[in-house]
């Protein structure tokens, strides 16, 4: 079943009033469950892609469709509320905000979604247990290491059972062994779950995983396997 | 959630909250000290005045108040004298014959206000006898007089000098007589040092012809709160033919001033209020840009434009609110004990008599001023936090989750 899907994606960006193309005429179709990895060397435009997807930036020319609607005509207010109810990020810095604890992180979106602090407690306690991080429940974020805040931060993605995670380059901090324990987690999650994964990176590790890799070349898919 | 996002980030720079709330603290302090000290000053003026001579309330012969001529006395004194009596709520009352006259010594004159009183219930009422230093307030003696210091300065007199009262009669003519100087007093007014002076009501009235009447009748009241009621049955029971006078009949200028003060207080507030903003727009707008990555995350998890907002005025009231709270405890700290003690002012204490203070003034809190700064304070914080949280909020998504 498709749930994103975007059409003739264009973004041109102003960089000292030069234009840059960074995506240029983009098609692509997101189906329930995919675990997609868009590669590409640095400045192919994976992360503008991804940010237009996620709804984080407005695209130039073109449409993202969300379960057939139109979200790029949506106000900033309804783009926030579509983003806490239909998607997770995962960030490569894993921006966890420092003054939370792990628990209050995994918390947040819930908070924000209105739902009562003890069922997200037991929500974000229970999954943070399944997938074994629960010691690092009372621990802020300079008290984790890199690997461990960025695990915290894929429970805080999957916590709202968002459609889809958008994972920009969320193993570039880590070391081999960490990112690869990091996607198997993943990988057991879109599994398990049946949550949808897309992933912007050009680490091998990531790219190997892929169920359907995109290429990205000069703001353009070259390549889909 | 959102307050205890709030109240951790504002101890994420403790030393930058601290700066802040410091400069609050310094700024509610000033406000309480010099609230306190304005306040005590006028309370002061206003007690000083009404307890050595005004009192609480004074029932004259209609028009006496505006033109103070020995004419205007009190014809029937039994029957105003008997609605005294027979209102409640007074604590005690004298009578006084008050007239306008020429005090002589063998070295000068000089023009003054002569209070014809009875010396035992005018102790009753006023508390001008504690204000004697040197000799004794007046006793059986019926020429004693007591005069201020600054007059018997000009006088040129000391204890047990003969002096001479003129002053003209009901008639028209001269009255005058001798008196020895039995007491001289010092009050916190140089001007009522100058002017006053106190003889026995009987010899008052002899000298002036006028048998045993009087001017005045003042009285102080069990609660000076019921001032108004008070003067209002009286008013009834006397009529048109007398005027029943309160304090602040009395004393106009000065009951202005002290309204005047409790308008100006929140003005006085405010303007150090604005002081403060500064601190805190430039805290605030620091704390912005310090975190604009993060404010991306939290608009990428869906946090809408109002929590974000929201967010930033917490923090702000949470610093306004500390800031004020333990500004007003140090404050306190700083005005309880001043307010026993009482701050000496004796290197202005000339231009402090001349206002009727007194060179040592105890700083009165108003509780007015302590809600008005408890409510300003954490508005001002709060204004201060508008433009930054503006900024925040207006910050694009993926503008701020990139920022470097």
């Amino acid at each position: 079943m498709e749930i994103l899907r975007a059409e003739n994606l264009v973004k041109i960006y102003q960089d000292n009033g030069v234009p840059v193309h960074a995506v240029r005429g983009i098609n692509l179709s997101i189906k329930k469950g995919d675990y997609i990895v868009i590669a590409g060397p640095s400045g192919s435009g994976k992360t503008t892609l991804l940010n237009l997807l996620g709804a984080l930036d407005r695209p130039t020319n073109g449409k993202v469709y969300f379960q057939n609607e139109d979200i790029t005509t949506k106000s900033k207010s309804e783009l926030s509320k579509f983003r806490l109810n239909n998607l997770g990020f995962i960030f490569q810095a894993y921006n966890l905000i420092p003054v939370l604890t792990a628990l209050e992180n995994i918390e947040f979106s819930m908070m924000l979604k209105g739902i009562p602090e003890k069922e997200r407690e037991e929500k974000a306690l229970a999954l943070m247990e399944e997938l074994g991080i629960k010691e690092l429940a009372h621990k802020r974020p300079n008290e984790m290491s890199g690997g461990q805040q960025q695990r915290v931060a894929v429970v805080r993605a999957i916590v709202n059972n968002p459609a889809i995670v958008l994972a920009d380059e969320p193993t570039a901090n880590l070391d081999s062994k960490t990112a690869q324990h990091l996607l198997e987690l993943m990988q057991r999650m879109n599994k398990e779950k049946n949550i949808t994964f897309v992933f912007s990176s050009h680490d091998k590790q990531v790219i190997e995983q892929a169920e359907r890799l995109l290429i990205l070349k000069d703001g353009m898919i070259v390549n889909e396997e | 959630m959102l307050f205890k996002l709030a109240w951790r980030n504002v101890w994420r720079n403790k030393r930058r909250s601290l700066i802040v709330i410091g400069s609050v603290i310094v700024g509610m302090i000033a406000v309480i000290l010099s609230d306190g000290l304005s306040n005590g000053m006028l309370r002061q003026m206003l007690d000083n005045q009404i307890s050595s001579n005004i009192l609480h309330i004074q029932i004259h012969k209609k028009g006496f108040n505006d033109n103070k001529i020995i004419k205007n006395y009190i014809e029937d004194s039994d029957r105003v004298e008997a609605a005294v009596n027979n209102t409640r709520g007074i604590k005690a009352y004298t009578k006084r014959v008050i007239t306008f006259g020429l005090l002589s010594s063998a070295n000068s004159s000089a023009g003054v206000f002569i209070y014809g009183i009875q010396p035992e219930t005018e102790k009753e009422v006023s508390v001008i006898n504690s204000y004697i230093k040197e000799g004794n307030f007046l006793g059986t003696g019926k020429r004693d007089i007591a005069i201020g210091q600054k007059l018997a300065e000009k006088l040129d007199v000391g204890l047990g000098d003969k002096v001479v009262a003129m002053a003209n009669t009901p008639s028209g003519s001269i009255g005058s007589d001798m008196f020895r100087v039995a007491g001289i007093f010092q009050t916190a007014s140089s001007d009522y040092d100058k002017v006053i002076i106190y003889v026995p009501i009987e010899t008052a009235q002899s000298m002036l012809e006028l048998n045993d009447k009087s001017n005045e009748f003042a009285m102080m009241l069990n609660d000076y709160k019921n001032v108004a009621s008070v003067k209002e049955e009286l008013s009834a029971k006397l009529g048109s033919e007398y005027e029943v006078l309160s304090y602040q009949d009395l004393l106009p200028m000065l009951i202005f001033q002290m309204d005047l003060y409790r308008e100006s207080m929140w003005i006085l507030n405010l303007i150090i209020g604005l002081a403060l903003i500064f601190g805190i727009i430039n805290t605030m707008l620091m704390s912005v840009f310090e975190r604009i990555q993060e404010i991306g995350v939290l608009m990428a998890a869906g946090m809408k434009s109002y929590q974000i907002y929201f967010m930033f005025i917490f923090e702000a009231l949470i610093i306004g609110i500390i800031g004020t709270l333990l500004g007003i405890a140090a404050g306190l700290l700083v005005h309880l004990p001043l307010s026993f003690t009482g701050i000496d002012f004796s290197l202005f204490s000339e231009a402090l008599e001349s206002f009727g203070v007194g060179a040592v003034i105890y700083p009165v809190l108003s509780i007015e001023n302590l809600i008005s700064v408890l409510i300003i304070i954490p508005m001002i914080a709060v204004a201060g936090a508008l433009y930054p949280a503006y900024k925040a909020v207006k910050l694009e998504p993926v503008y701020a989750i990139n920022y470097v």
